[in-house]
Formats: C-alpha cells, sequence, structure tokens
C-alpha cells in the first residue's frame, strides 16, 4: 500500500523533506515529469524563493525572544566580556534561524475513496461501525492501514479526518486534541483577530492539523485575508508564518498594501524582493518584461511595478515620495 | 528475553492463545487483545498485549479497536491459537477472511427477522395466500 497522496510530496528537495520529516524520495524515472512543473513555475520550496522569504521576514531578536508564559522563575544575570556577548548573541541568532523555519505549504489533501471488500451478508447484523488501527510502531503514519467495516458490510479505508483522529488516539502528540478546538470554526476566528492574536492562531493550528489538511489551509487563508483586509502585517514580521503569507498574497496578486506598509517603515530592500519574487511567480505580466529588458534596480523597480500592476497606484506613490523626502532630508542634516 | 510459554506448562498442558481480556468498570467494558497461556485466568498475566477493543460506539458512532498486526503475525507465526471472538474480529478487521459463524449469525437473524413481519403482515393481510414466503437468496455455502 502506497503513501497516499504521493504525488504532492514528491516535488520538495531533499533539504526540506528531512526538515519537515518526510520519506526522502528515492530517484525514480516517474519524477522526470514533476520536474518539468516545476521548472516552469516556481514553487514554494524553490532554494531562491525560500531566500527571498527568508530576507523578507526579517530577524527581530527581540520578538522572537519574547517572553513565552511559563512557570515563575527569577531571572538569570551572566557577567560577560565583549567577545562572549557576541558569541551568545551569534548562539541567539543560530537559534532564532531554526524558530523561523517555515511551515510547509502544501495543496488540499485528495479525499480517500477506497473499498476492500464488500460483504453483503453483514447488512444489519452491527449498528455502529468498527474502525480497526494498525498499532505497528515502526511505519510512518501516513502509511499505516486504518481501516472502517460498514454496518452494511463494505470494508472501505478510513477518510482522512477518521485517521486523524485515531492516529491521535493511539499516538498522541503534545498540543494537538482528538476533537479539533472550536477555535478553529469561521465564527469564532473572528473574535481572536479582533484581539490581534493571529500569530498564536497560526502556531494552534499548525499544532492541531495537517499541513495539508483542508482545515489548516482554510484557517491560513482566513487569518491571511484578515491580516491584509486590516494591514496588520507587522504583526507576522519576524516569525514563522510571515514567509507563507507573503506567498499567499503573492498568488493572488494583493500585493500594494503590504508594499505600502514596506515603504512606510523603510524597508526598501524588502519590497525590491517582494517585487523580484512577484516576476518569478507571474514572468508573463508587463513589469516583469520590462524589468528583465531594463535590468532594473532598487526604487526605479519599484515605480515601474507600480505604474503596470498595482491597483493602489497613488497610495504608493505617496508613499515614495514620503520615503524620498524622508532620505533628501537625512542626508541633507 | 526468554519465553515463559513452555515453563508454564507443568506437566499438563497449555498452550499460547491470543484472546480478550476484560477490563474497565461496570456498565463499561473494555477488552485487551492479549497473548496468554491458555490456562492463565481471563485477567491474568499475559506474555503480550497485541491491542484494544472498544465495545460501545464513541460520540462519532464508531467502536474503536487497534491491532498490533506485525507483532499479531509474529506470534501467529510462533504457533497461538486465536479464541472465536477474536477470529471473528479478526474476521471482520479484514486480517482474516470472515468467520462462517459470523456469516451464519447473520443469516440466522435475517430469517428470524422475517419470520417477526410474517405474523404482522399475515392478519393485516387478510388475503394473502400460503405464505409468500421468499426464502433468503440461494445459499452459496463456502
Amino acid at each position: 500500500m502506497a503513501a497516499l497522496g504521493a504525488r504532492c510530496w514528491a516535488a520538495l528537495p531533499t533539504r526540506l523533506r528531512q526538515l519537515w520529516a518526510l520519506p526522502v524520495r528515492r530517484a525514480l524515472a516517474a519524477d522526470a515529469g514533476d520536474g518539468k512543473a516545476a521548472q516552469a513555475r516556481p514553487a514554494f520550496t524553490d532554494e531562491a524563493v525560500q531566500a527571498l522569504l527568508y530576507k523578507m521576514t526579517g530577524l527581530d531578536l527581540h520578538k522572537v525572544f519574547r517572553p513565552v508564559k511559563k512557570g515563575l522563575k527569577p531571572p538569570h544575570y551572566k557577567l560577560m566580556t565583549e567577545a562572549q556577548l557576541e558569541e551568545a548573541t551569534r548562539k541567539a541568532i543560530e537559534e532564532a534561524k531554526t524558530k523561523l523555519i517555515m511551515p510547509p505549504v502544501l495543496k488540499e489533501r485528495e479525499p480517500i475513496d477506497d473499498v476492500l471488500a464488500e460483504d453483503k451478508v453483514l447488512e444489519g447484523t452491527e449498528t455502529a461501525k468498527y474502525v480497526f488501527t494498525d498499532l505497528s510502531y515502526s511505519i510512518p503514519h501516513r502509511e499505516r492501514f486504518i481501516v472502517v467495516r460498514e454496518p452494511n458490510g463494505v470494508l472501505r479505508k478510513a477518510t482522512w479526518e477518521e485517521r486523524d483522529r485515531m492516529i491521535q488516539i493511539f499516538f498522541p502528540k503534545e498540543g494537538r486534541r482528538v476533537i479539533p478546538p472550536t477555535l478553529f470554526k469561521d465564527e469564532n476566528l473572528g473574535t481572536v483577530f479582533q484581539q490581534d492574536r493571529h500569530e498564536d492562531v497560526l502556531n494552534m493550528c499548525i499544532a492541531q492539523f495537517e499541513p495539508d489538511s483542508p482545515d489548516y489551509i482554510r484557517v491560513h487563508h482566513r487569518t491571511y485575508e484578515d491580516i491584509e483586509k486590516h494591514g496588520k502585517y507587522d504583526l507576522l514580521r519576524s516569525t514563522r508564518h510571515f514567509g507563507g503569507m507573503v506567498w499567499y498574497l503573492l498568488s493572488r496578486k494583493k500585493t500594494d498594501g503590504l508594499l505600502i506598509d514596506m515603504i512606510n517603515r523603510d524597508l526598501l530592500e524588502d519590497a525590491t524582493s517582494l517585487i523580484t519574487l512577484y516576476h518569478m511567480l507571474h514572468p508573463e505580466c508587463q513589469s516583469a518584461k520590462e524589468a528583465k529588458d531594463g535590468k532594473l534596480q532598487g526604487v526605479d523597480l519599484i515605480k515601474v511595478f507600480v505604474k503596470t500592476e498595482s491597483q493602489r497606484e497613488g497610495y504608493i506613490q505617496l508613499a515614495l515620495q514620503a520615503y524620498e523626502e524622508a532620505m533628501a532630508t537625512s542626508s541633507a542634516s | 528475553m526468554v519465553q515463559l510459554g513452555s515453563c508454564l506448562l507443568r506437566g499438563r498442558g497449555g498452550n499460547v492463545v491470543i484472546r480478550f481480556a476484560l477490563g474497565g468498570c461496570t456498565n463499561r467494558p473494555f477488552f485487551r487483545i492479549v497473548v496468554a497461556n491458555s490456562r492463565r485466568p481471563r485477567d491474568g498475566k499475559y506474555l503480550e498485549q497485541l491491542g484494544c477493543l472498544d465495545p460501545l460506539p464513541n460520540a462519532h458512532g464508531e467502536k474503536v479497536a487497534g491491532l498490533n498486526l506485525e507483532r499479531l503475525r509474529y506470534w501467529l507465526g510462533c504457533g497461538a491459537q486465536l479464541s472465536r471472538p477474536a477470529e471473528k474480529l479478526l474476521g471482520l478487521a479484514g486480517f482474516l477472511p470472515l468467520h462462517p459463524m459470523t456469516v451464519t449469525a447473520a443469516e440466522r437473524l435475517r430469517r428470524q427477522r422475517q419470520r417477526e413481519q410474517q405474523p404482522e403482515a399475515s392478519p393485516a393481510d387478510s388475503t394473502a395466500g400460503p405464505g409468500t414466503d421468499t426464502a433468503p437468496g440461494t445459499d452459496t455455502a463456502p
């Protein structure tokens, strides 16, 4: 019984597969077809894309290592020389990099619909269905046999929801509940968003759901939509969710708000990386062609992009003007 | 680890069986699927636990059962016997073919239900001829 949905995992490079604890792909002739699709359109997992997204995420140590609610302990002070302080900062940056690894962005999984046996004789004998789980310790969860015997005698493979529930019952994972909390229903998400707790919602979502489950994708999209509507991009900056949010906005071409926010905060490099990514994702658009012809850099790239692709041209022009004035006054003084 | 199955023989025999051990509380049964010497008490010391079965349906209307198939195959390879309920459960799971008694019980139940339906039908239906008793489909004996 091959791993279900093997196709969607096949396009990931080996480094990320090992990082996200997925079975490492063995070279097969059949994979040649997937390579062509990846070259035509850049995927979330390409090295270049990941590098740009990581640069945009930023590395604010104070936010990454902000106090997490734990048991009360008195603060711990150390006396250090300059060299030791630098060493400690370097180690902190390394740790922060591991905390900023982006969670996977995958397509929604195909529903399982496979009947193993039909025994009409059993119809009417039982009132409830039986769910059988294979508890062998050494099989990966994706390859585990979980079958359901219905009251009408049909023996079928379990659906993804049943699978997740059974695996959580027998092999519990920390932070995950058997029945997903009511927080993740659409009506309750709005309340949490009003309290500006988007990052907490996303962390809980990663703990609770599998990355290719429809609930995970729905919660993430809802969060990104809310952030984009209210312009609260800074909530996710310097967290591991920033890359996913940028990817979502880029694929739907809703980058104007983010661009304005970046220019207002004087993050010109991030703005240029955003537009570079946009051109990588949508190479057929006009600004991409102009940029490639003219090999534009920096502010010129933004100006070309603003003229051709953006909806809120006026706002972005204003922001750019304000930025240039600020630069002029700061360089003059 | 030394297997103690043979040491428990004590000159009277006894074999290794895979059976259900009952646990839980009053009005709340819970079965553990267990490998044990047949001469041990039902809930006594066992060699290994291979799984569990919750006979009461949960909130989603399903009876949850877990089976460690890898170890089950090992013990069956060692020559363990299965108790009848264990065989029936494995037949339902699809690991073994469906137990003939499951099929027989299903057919008996169906025949009984038809017989119950007929006395209700015939007083209501006075013009009914000598029993429109359709025999339950041709039994294809395995």
